[in-house]
């Protein structure tokens, strides 16, 4: 099933002397439970395609389609009720808030999307489980480590029941170990739970670990290769 | 959850939030104590216009009020007595003689009014009899004749408060722990009388130093002190041909309220001494004064009052001492000015603090927009920071505030070198701070409203951020 459709993208950044074309004429199809990689060399237009993706940015032309809602049609404030409801996103930098613990970074999307608060400990007990970490339910951010924050950062982003989860660079900052766990971990919870990745990353173990990997090139899409699961 | 994580960033950078929070604290102390020492004022210059001087009501006759001639007295006094036994809510009233007359003696003479009064019966209405001062002699007894009651300022000016360092006086300064040595460089007042505290005042400098005036001034002063009770004061008046008459009265009691105003002109002898020396059959009325048990029904009895005889003038202590009216009436107005600018004041404090957190967390702020929370609830988030941030100090300075005050209220402050001028004005020296429950809600509300206003800017400037360019941010 598709989930996501880009159209003929374009962005273009228009700066005082030259204009930047950091995502070019992109068009681009993802299903359900996709485990995706994005690569490319630095400045290939990599994060500006994923915050794109993420309704952060919005593209110069073209479409960009989820679930059958063309982003381009939603008003601003529809467009962060949409994010909370349909994307997860895992940042390079972890990003938990550091005054909540483990266990409410991961209640606090259900939160805002309104569960009660018995379904929002069950699922959250069940996402930490899976990320590994039901030791360390109470525990703030400052007390783990990057491997564990960025688990707690999975276990947010799918809190939500998300359409797709887009990780920017999620292993940059993890050691060898750190980054194998967590690989694991999205790996089964994409199998588990069938909701897809797409990664930017230029980490090879990503890459190799991929079912499908996008090569981007000065914005433009070079290579789409499928792997088999 | 919003709630949650405000509370809990106002506690990420302790230091900088104590900061506000204890400028906070502090600016509402000084508030508290200002509008407290401001009420209590306000709450002394009320009870004193009431019980000492106007009362809640007062009946003249019209004439009266402008042109205070011996003739111009009540009209319809039985009519309005009937009316006055049967109103509800009146704790009493009194019948009183008010006329203007010359006291003297040999030293001196003074314009004073005199108030013709029965004197068990106005002990019901005033507080007069609570004000006889230390060693000021008694309050009138309706038994004696030929008494009159003078206030501490009158008997200055009459030169019938004197000071003499006499032997007892000496002794009891002894007695009271003043060294030898000063006694000692009082010696050569020893005896000597004195009938201005200001000639005394001038000889104690002559001979101590500021040092010892300072410790002992005070006590050498008040032992002294002597009133010459007992002594005769004659008052001339116009009886209601015009011709003047005289009476002889001897000073029984010496009273001192804190309005020097009232002091100065008012004296108190039997209506009917009063009566005898105007060759009237029974006491003039020109006055009666109302208390009532409650202070809010006041216009209600003027009203009832007023439809008895159309000749009468009946005024409310608000007309009677617009002072106090008007004090009171605008302490609202006070409040809002105190504590209005020390909110300004603090509100700068705490926009700094809000700004300088949005810009450490602008990399939190633009995770949080990109994973959905939407612009209302960051504005919450923020406001709710700030509310939080002024409430902690608010309610820990309203606490100390009531505390101190409560103290304060019980000893009192004494602006000892700005008595005279206080006292002019109707205004005690001595001031006994007082908070009302309504007070602290108005501070509640003010200070929740400063929150709200200081956390605009901090909230625009986080709505503001676009959530890329802040996940960005180092």
């Amino acid at each position: 099933m598709k989930i996501l459709e880009l159209k003929n993208v374009h962005k273009i950044y228009n700066s005082t002397e030259v204009k930047v074309h950091a995502v070019n004429n992109v068009t681009l199809d993802f299903m359900e439970a996709e485990f995706a990689a994005i690569v490319g060399p630095s400045g290939s237009g990599k994060t500006t395609l994923l915050n794109l993706i993420g309704g952060l940015d919005m593209p110069t032309s073209g479409e960009i389609i989820i679930n059958g809602t063309d982003l381009s049609k939603l008003k601003p404030s529809q467009l962060i009720d949409f994010r909370l409801h349909n994307i997860g996103f895992v940042f390079q930098s972890y990003n938990l808030i550091p005054v909540l613990t483990a266990k409410e970074n991961v209640e606090f999307i259900m939160a805002m999307q309104k569960w009660s608060r018995q379904a929002r400990e069950e699922r959250t007990f069940e996402l930490l489980k899976a990320v590994g970490l039901e030791e360390r339910i109470n525990s703030r951010p400052s007390k783990l480590s990057g491997g564990q924050q960025q688990r707690v950062a999975v276990a947010r982003a799918l809190a939500s029941k998300p359409k797709f989860i887009l990780a920017d660079e999620p292993t940059a900052n993890l050691d060898s170990k750190a980054a194998a766990i967590l690989l694991e971990i999205m790996e089964k919870l994409n199998h588990e739970e069938k909701i897809t990745f797409i990664f930017s990353t230029h980490d090879p173990r990503v890459v190799k670990m991929a079912h499908r990997v996008i090569t981007l090139e000065d914005g433009r899409v070079v290579s789409d290769d499928v792997r088999e699961a | 959850m919003i709630r949650s994580i405000a509370w809990k960033n106002i506690w990420r950078n302790k230091k900088r939030s104590l900061v506000v929070i204890t400028a906070v604290t502090l600016g509402i102390i000084a508030g508290v104590l200002l509008v407290g020492i401001m009420q209590g004022w306000v709450e002394q210059r009320m009870h004193d216009a009431v019980y000492n001087e106007v009362s809640h009501v007062q009946i003249h006759n019209k004439g009266y009020i402008d042109n205070e001639e011996i003739d111009l007295t009540v009209q319809d006094i039985d009519l309005i007595e009937k009316e006055l036994n049967s109103i509800p809510g009146i704790t009493a009233w009194v019948k009183r003689t008010k006329v203007i007359a010359m006291a003297s003696t040999p030293w001196a003479n003074s314009g004073v009014v005199i108030y013709g009064i029965n004197p068990d019966a106005e002990k019901r209405v005033t507080e007069i009899h609570k004000r006889i001062v230390t060693a000021g002699g008694s309050y009138p007894d309706s038994q004696k004749s030929g008494e009159i009651l003078i206030s501490d300022k009158t008997a200055e000016i009459l030169k019938l408060k004197q000071y003499n360092v006499t032997d007892k006086v000496i002794e009891t300064l002894r007695e009271e722990g003043v060294p030898s040595a000063i006694i000692s460089k009082l010696d050569s007042l020893r005896n000597v009388r004195f009938r201005s505290p200001v000639d005394f005042t001038e000889e104690l400098h002559k001979r101590l130093n500021s040092k010892e005036l300072d410790k002992y001034g005070m006590l050498i002063m008040d032992k002294a002190l002597d009133y010459r009770i007992r002594n005769k004061i004659q008052v001339t008046l116009a009886d209601s041909s015009g011709t003047p008459v005289q009476g002889t009265f001897r000073v029984c009691g010496i009273f001192k309220t804190n309005n020097t105003g009232f002091d100065q002109v008012s004296v108190f002898v039997n209506s009917e001494e009063l009566s005898g020396i105007l060759s009237t059959n029974k006491p003039l009325i020109h006055e009666i004064a109302i208390l009532l048990d409650n202070i809010e029904d006041a216009d209600a009895v003027k009203e009832k009052l007023a439809a008895v005889n159309g000749n009468n003038a009946v005024q409310t202590w608000k007309e009677l001492a617009p002072d106090a009216a008007l004090m009171n009436d605008y302490m609202v107005l006070y409040y809002f000015i105190f504590i209005g600018i020390i909110m300004l004041a603090l509100a700068f404090g705490i926009i700094n603090t809000m700004l300088m957190a949005i810009l450490e967390r602008t990399r939190e702020l633009g995770m949080l927009m990109a994973i959905g929370m939407n612009r209302k609830r960051v504005f919450s988030m923020i406001m709710l920071e700030t509310i939080f941030l002024t409430s902690v100090g608010a309610v820990v300075g309203m606490a100390a505030g009531w505390a101190i005050t409560s103290i304060l209220g019980k000893t009192g402050i004494h602006f000892s070198g700005w008595g005279e001028g206080f006292e002019a004005m109707g205004y005690s020296a001595r001031v006994f701070p007082v908070i009302t429950p309504d007070f602290f809600v108005f501070v509640t509300v003010m200070v929740i409203a400063t929150a709200i206003i200081a956390s605009l800017w901090p909230a625009r400037k986080a709505l503001k951020l676009n959530p890329v360019e802040a996940l960005r941010t180092d």
